[in-house]
């Protein structure tokens, strides 16, 4: 049984701004917010439910600008969506594996970003495609990119007034691919007990432009800026991708949990770095057509004897 | 607001209640409606026990509010037949074997039904994929893949009869005025 609380719907957004202020729990897919209250973790008094305001609704692909999704864009929206599965490949593999089907119908990108979970599917290939996010409250609109967003553990760049609008990402080159891997012990309703992305952009055989993201590997989603910068302007091969893993395992910040210590998520890091990296490239260098479709995984490249493994520590 | 007016059509039939706000669309279903098919079981969205379709859509009813129905089809089990007459997905569960203890029936056959409007032809792959939020401590799974497919092999055997016979075919999607006794005799030529 949920907790006793006063439920607000409002359709006006000054309204649901001047409401957010006051200090009533948001409320979207509430995939989050009532799993919370079921377990006692939640005792909000008040509840205020924004799927009615048209200005967090609508998602629209533009040709050559890019997405501009609302807030309130489902994950089951993004996974089903051509265009994603094309241009922006990472954001479909992480929303494809977010929770069951009947979570995803539900769950929305804003609310994703908005729990602050250190493990959030979307947000890492979101990242990795230049995201931005526009708040807006009573003092206008503000665009924020979506890496400046998080300002801690569950902290972002938000006043209280505000609420997350809309979600803009940029349109790839045809040169470009993303790949996003979620390692889970099992293979549906599992949080990411670690999770890597990747934008990879390819001229001949050089990388222009790589970006990686990493998730649960720090109290907020993050750019591996290191790892990037060991990246860019190199050839594509397996030693300057394992290079890139040591400078992603330098710069993640992992912590232990009940689902895996920090050591075994640092040894993560580097595998799966060189598989998302190895998978980003190969997917560059297809055409756009061709962009949509799965590539065979690379699995664990240092295992089977390709490249050397990460030292031991005593 | 502590309470909620609505407007819900639920399995065909339209309901005006108040609901008090922090309910949930299971308990609305089960303790306002005595539709007690949905069921609960973790009650946090994990098991898909309490999986309803609401304007088609699969979801999890515990961890939707009541009061955010207002103006929807809801569909549940309890929906999918009439009197005697089993949907074809039903009978098709029956006949495979997909149930044992059958807690997460209901659930499964909500989430299969969506599943069948998605893909008519679904591959193994596919049925896993989509079944994914939907858990089962008994069959194993493998006899609940093969009801669906089962399912499959009926839709199309229905939908050819009345084809043959000049029939529009049925849609499969929920309550439908043609269900038949048995779905596999509806349209046999004499």
């Amino acid at each position: 049984m949920l907790p006793k609380f006063d439920l607000y719907m409002p359709t006006d957004f000054a309204e649901a701004c001047r409401m957010k202020a006051e200090g009533m729990k948001v409320v979207a897919g509430g995939t989050d917010v009532y799993v919370n209250m079921h377990a006692g973790k939640d005792h909000s008094a008040q509840v205020l439910d924004i799927k009615q305001l048209k200005e967090l609704q609508g998602q629209r692909y533009v040709t050559g600008q890019g997405l501009d999704l609302g807030a309130l864009t489902t994950h089951r929206r993004i996974e089903k969506w051509d265009v994603i599965k094309e241009h922006y490949h990472a954001l479909y593999q992480g929303c494809s594996q977010v929770g069951s089907v009947q979570i995803r119908y539900r769950a929305t990108l804003g609310g994703n970003i908005m729990n602050g979970a250190p493990s959030a599917d979307s947000i890492g290939p979101m990242l990795v495609h230049d995201a931005q996010v526009v708040v807006a409250g009573p003092n206008g609109e503000r665009t924020i990119p979506l890496d400046k967003f998080y300002t801690g553990f569950k902290k972002f760049d938000i006043q209280p007034d505000e609420l997350l609008t809309r979600i803009r990402i940029p349109q790839p080159p045809a040169n470009s691919g993303s790949a996003y891997y979620k390692y889970m012990r099992r293979n549906a309703m599992d949080l990411a007990l670690l999770g890597v992305s990747a934008y990879v952009e390819l001229s001949g055989g050089t990388m222009t432009t790589v970006r990686i993201a990493l998730t649960t590997a720090a109290p907020t989603p993050m750019r591996s800026y290191q790892a990037e910068a060991v990246l860019t302007g190199q050839e594509v091969s397996d030693e300057v991708f394992a290079k890139a893993a040591e400078a992603v395992v330098a710069e993640g910040k992992p912590r232990s949990s009940w689902r895996s210590s920090a050591e075994f998520r640092q040894r993560l890091l580097h595998e799966v770095t060189i598989v998302v990296l190895h998978e980003a490239a190969a997917r560059a260098k297809k055409s756009p057509k061709e962009k949509a479709s799965p590539i065979p995984m690379q699995l664990y490249p240092s295992l089977a004897g390709l490249l050397p493994r990460p030292k031991e520590e005593e | 607001m502590q309470t909620v007016e609505i407007t819900v059509t639920v399995n065909g039939e339209v309901y005006q209640k108040t609901v008090s706000s922090n309910q949930t669309l299971l308990r609305f279903l089960r303790d306002d409606l005595m539709l007690t098919g949905v069921k609960e079981g973790c009650n946090e969205g994990e098991c898909g026990a309490c999986t309803v379709l609401v304007d088609g859509q699969p979801i999890s009813s515990c961890l939707t509010l009541a009061a955010e129905m207002d103006g929807k089809h809801v569909l549940t089990v309890e929906g999918l037949s009439s009197d005697t007459r089993l949907h074809p997905l039903q009978e098709a569960f029956i006949e495979a074997g997909s149930v044992q203890c059958g807690y997460c029936t209901p659930g499964m056959l909500m989430s299969a039904l969506a599943l069948l409007n998605l893909y008519s032809h679904p591959t193994r792959e596919q049925i896993r994929k989509e079944m994914e939020g939907n858990i089962c401590r008994c069959t194993g799974y493998t006899r609940i893949a093969d009801g669906i497919l089962l399912a499959e092999e009926k839709i199309d055997a229905i939908r050819e009869s009345a084809l043959r016979v000049g029939k529009e075919p049925p849609q499969f999607t929920g309550i439908d005025e043609q269900f038949p006794e048995k779905w596999n005799s509806q349209y046999e030529e004499d």
